[in-house]
């Protein structure tokens, strides 16, 4: 039962998110676009920050060797 | 009769204080994504340094976000205060962004920030975290509604005007929240913000790792603000090339300004200026260097489309200004009398009313109705090149902004390139550039202000209501207490600002981490105390 | 029309919320301000009272900007016309009022006494000054301002503004206002603060709110004498907002009291007010001071909708050509801004009390010197 719940309330986010996306593509194009281009600067920045952790423990593990 | 040095003096204290606000408000716009960007690592990595990132930045901004909430004050009051009729005129459009700013940005960002300060051991992480990004959020809303009613400043979509009320009455909240020119200016505005907050993290970042201080604090510091800004300032050239494109169709006379044009061009040879000493007393263009064939792809995007120059903006405006004379004048004898006569003759002309109140300033006695044919020409040609702004000021204006836009992702790119790659100790060119270059966006954004701005002169509300009709019928004695007051205030609190922004970075975070969580330092030590280093073979 | 007329009233009735929040809660941090130099001896004490509205103080200012930006939207011709004809006064109101968030700030910044020492001064002046121009400047609109308007709605001021600094009515309201702000910052300070800085608080708390109801209760003997106005024609509510050829308008001595004769319910709010002005002060003497803080909101909503009471439909009257007064009628919005307005409002303003309450409830308890004075991020 709560799994249905939950799809129908998915089914639900799903098509506000469709509407708002084809309301966005015909009266807001600038607007979408900040709002999908902010989330990926924030993204990237965030995700360049955990590859330099990654690399600094792969520089660490390659001086112990 | 409207005094000019009045007028003069409302437009030198709003430019100065909008200005001076303005300093500090892209700093806020960026810093607080960047901040919830380093909180958004430490929540998923868990490592201390990340948030002792986030604390520290989270202090500089404080310093800033604080003369940004103060010089915001005057703003929403200042068109009260000053600019009176400009109020009645476009309150019932204009006020409504505004409004909806506070009620559903401003509160919001304002009310969170204490939290995002001091709730740091009240809140789980996420919870904080949730508090960082809804600061965030808050204040780019901040910044969507504000240019949402500056957008319709530069294009007055939405509203009517309307005789009986004597001023624009709001008719579409859809045309005024999705106006071309709003979307354009916010995200242009908001993204700026980015590339300054980026530029500050980055620079400053550069001069520790100059010093070769806090090494680990500032490789990190340098690598996120680097990705984020080489992005953001790619997305500012995008959406100031939209904003060029919106000026041709919508404001000709900016255009017109920001690139020189005296004479309507030929495509598709026409020259793009790349330097020139625009004389506006004797309308032409002093040692002028361009290239040949760029500036029509550049604003139309295409070979074919002739740009109109000034002289023929100006001739274009003369038979705009003769109806609005005669609509003006018909308005003032609606509102006399109510005649149906009149209100007929003056919806007529009604689109062309601005017109009519730019000419006032040059009828006798500012008083159109003292217009006869003998006189009659010589308020058309001043009234006609009344609508041209500055071109000196925006020509340079926007030319400086572009080259220093330009110049930022340049930077930007090297530091990102070379942060990936973990090279940027072996490169001390980035790194200097970078720290030299920390004040110059917010520079740059005051140059994206005086283009906008300067450009939509002679208008408040652009071809509705002249600049000189809108301010306050107030004294010279009046301006002159207000602007000596805010000179000597903002003068000491930019100082104060600068000697402590100064003050903090120079001491760095380990200062900082020194004496704050007092709960947590008992179990561990703080960053930069003895015994902090001992367990993180970095340091 | 119909409709309209309802948006109008309601918009008057959100005007009177909003100036009641801002008098609240901007009026609370005026209140610690104010204080801060009396109830603080040195310099950690003065730390923790700043600390207890610390994480607060800015949230509580957006009343401040949402009241200004409220007064543009719905009613655009009050903002250019009071805001203008009271320059003078608007502007000093502005110069102490953008010192206080640059105080929060700096003060604690620098560890130099002379530094924090003026930052003092600054919280004394950005406290007390705006509390009494906010107060005055209700005051000389009750009695009514000198302005007309030309042909095309601009406004022109009648009388030089020393008038406005030097009545003895508006310095009345003026210190009326200090003297609640003074309740509500010390019943703060009470309920976040421990030892001696409660104990200061709770001595000055108990004189304003005391001194604050012989005040209101000495203006509502004054008004009687005061001359109001009112309307000698039919008016039409739904009429098109504008302050030109509008209905003849009378000053006549006591007209204030009309709507009270008229509307005997309107005594509600002069006896909220005095309730909570005496009740706030007896509440503190029983050291019950979140009762205070309560009776104290509840006194300032009795006080601005006693005001509003006695002048609506008037907003801002004229007193060198009455008919041009400014009412709830003529200087609204359009009925389709004020419908948008309304829309937002009645999202919004229970999202705000929600995260604001929130926000209190995080931060909740009292403030220990200790910690403020060992954490070098507290204001």
């Amino acid at each position: 039962m709560t799994e249905i719940v939950k799809i129908i309330a998915l089914a639900g986010v799903l098509t506000l998110g469709l509407l708002l996306a084809v309301v966005a593509g015909d009266y807001a194009p600038w607007y979408f676009a900040w709002l999908v281009g902010t989330t990926m600067i924030i993204l990237i920045s965030v995700s360049g920050a955990v590859l330099l952790e990654t690399q600094e423990a792969a520089g660490n593990a390659s001086r112990e060797k | 009769m409207i005094n000019p040095t009045v007028v003069d003096l409302s437009r030198l204290q709003f430019a100065l204080t909008a200005l001076y606000h303005f300093q500090f408000v892209p700093l806020t716009l960026g810093l607080t994504f960047l901040l919830a960007a380093m909180e958004t690592v430490y929540v998923i990595t868990g490592k201390q340094i990340y948030k002792d990132m986030t604390l520290f930045w989270g202090k500089l901004f404080g310093i800033n976000f604080a003369i940004g909430v103060a010089t915001g004050l005057t703003m929403e009051f200042e068109f009260g205060t000053n600019w009176s009729m400009y109020s009645h005129f476009v309150g019932d459009v204009f006020g409504t962004p505004l409004a909806i700013e506070g009620l559903m940005a401003f509160f919001m960002e304002s009310t969170f920030v204490g939290l995002m300060f001091f709730g740091w051991d009240r809140l789980s992480k996420p919870a904080h975290l949730v508090v960082t990004y809804l600061v965030a959020l808050g204040s780019n809303l901040s910044a969507l509604w504000i240019l949402i009613a500056n957008g319709f400043m530069q294009d007055p979509v939405g509203a009517k005007f309307d005789p009986t009320t004597m001023r624009m009455q709001f008719k579409s909240f859809g045309a005024l929240v999705f106006s071309a020119d709003a979307q354009a200016k916010f995200v242009h505005t908001t993204v700026a913000g980015f590339v300054c907050g980026s530029m500050f993290v980055m620079g400053i970042s550069a001069f520790y790792l100059l010093r070769r201080q806090h090494r680990d604090f500032a490789l990190r510091s340098f690598r996120m603000a680097a990705l984020f800004g080489v992005i953001a300032s790619l997305a500012v050239i995008t959406l100031g090339d939209a904003s060029g494109r919106l000026d041709d169709l919508l404001q000709p006379s900016k255009l017109a300004a920001m690139e020189g044009l005296w004479h309507t061009t030929t495509p598709p040879a026409a020259p793009w200026t790349l330097f020139a000493i625009p004389n506006d007393k004797a309308q032409k263009n002093l040692y002028p260097i361009g290239i040949p064939y760029v500036l029509t792809p550049l604003v139309a995007h295409d070979f074919t489309s002739a740009i109109p120059g000034v002289f023929a903006l100006e001739r274009d405006a003369k038979p705009k200004i003769v109806n609005g004379m005669k609509a003006i004048v018909a308005l003032k004898a609606y509102g006399a009398t109510h005649d149906p006569a009149a209100l007929a003759e003056f919806r007529k002309h009604e689109n062309d009313m601005g017109y009519g109140f730019l000419a006032q300033r040059f009828a006798p006695d500012q008083d159109l109705s003292k217009v006869t044919p003998s006189n009659l020409p010589t308020i058309l040609d001043r009234a006609a090149r009344e609508t041209i702004p500055n071109v000196f000021v925006e020509f340079w204006a926007f030319r400086l902004m572009v080259a220093l836009g330009v110049a930022f992702l340049i930077v930007f790119a090297f530091g990102a390139y070379y942060s990936l790659k973990n090279e940027l100790e072996k490169h001390p060119w980035v790194l200097k550039a970078a720290m030299y270059a920390i004040p110059l966006p917010v520079l740059t954004t005051l140059f994206g202000w005086i283009t906008a701005e300067n450009g939509r002169q002679p208008w408040t509300v652009f071809g509705w209501l002249p600049t000189f009709i809108s301010a306050s019928s107030h004294s010279v004695g009046y301006m002159v207490f207000s602007l000596v007051g805010f000179a000597l205030l903002y003068s000491a609190f930019i100082a104060a600002e600068l000697y402590l922004l100064f003050k903090y970075a120079r001491l760095g975070p380990g200062y900082h981490g020194a004496t704050v969580r007092p709960v947590e330092s008992a179990a561990r030590p703080a960053f930069g105390q003895p015994g902090y280093a001992a367990d993180k073979p970095w340091q | 029309m119909e409709l309209y007329v309802a948006l109008k009233v309601i918009w008057a009735v959100l005007l009177g919320v909003l100036l009641s929040g801002l008098a609240i809660m901007v009026g609370m941090d005026m209140g610690v301000g104010a204080l801060l130099r009396f109830v603080g001896r040195n310099d950690g004490e003065r730390r923790t009272a700043l600390a207890m509205i610390g994480p607060h103080w800015d949230g509580n200012q957006v009343w401040f900007i949402l009241g200004g930006g409220a007064i543009f939207a719905a009613f655009p011709t009050l903002y250019a016309t009071s805001f203008s004809t009271f320059y003078v006064v608007m502007i000093l109101l502005l110069f102490s009022m953008i010192m206080r968030p640059v105080a929060f700030e700096y003060r604690s910044k620098v560890d130099a006494s002379r530094w924090r020492e003026s930052w003092d001064w600054v919280f004394l002046i950005s406290g007390a000054v705006p509390m009494i121009i906010f107060g005055a400047a209700f005051g000389n609109v009750i009695q009514g301002v000198g302005f007309h308007f030309g042909w095309d709605a601009q406004y022109y001021q009648d009388e030089s503004f020393i008038w406005y600094l030097l009545n003895p009515f508006a310095l009345l309201c003026g210190v009326l206002s200090l003297a609640m702000a003074v309740h509500q910052g010390g019943a703060m300070l009470m309920i976040r603060g421990e030892g001696p800085i409660a104990e200061r608080a709770r001595r000055f708390a108990i004189g304003g709110g005391l001194l604050a109801a012989a005040l209101f209760m000495i203006g509502g003997v004054w008004v009687q004498f005061i001359k109001g106005f009112a309307f000698t024609q039919t008016v039409d509510p739904g009429m098109p907002a504008t302050p030109l050829g509008g209905p003849a308008v009378v000053m006549r001595t006591g007209a204030w009291m009309d709507n009270f004769h008229m509307y005997p319910l309107l005594w509600l709010f002069p006896a909220l007010g005095v309730l909570g002005m005496i009740a706030g002060p007896l509440a503190l003497m029983a050291r019950k001071p979140i009762l205070a803080w309560w009776l104290g909101a509840i006194a300032w909503i009795g006080i601005i909708f006693t005001a509003g009471g006695a002048m609506f439909p008037f907003l801002m009257p004229s007193t060198t050509n009455p008919a041009e007064s400014l009412t709830v009628w003529n200087a609204s919005g359009s009925a389709y801004n004020l419908g948008w307005m309304l829309v937002f409002a009645v999202i919004f303003v229970p999202a705000i009390l929600i995260y604001t309450s929130w926000a209190f409830r995080v931060m909740r308890g009292k403030v220990k010197t200790e910690t403020v004075v060992g954490n070098d991020h507290s204001y």
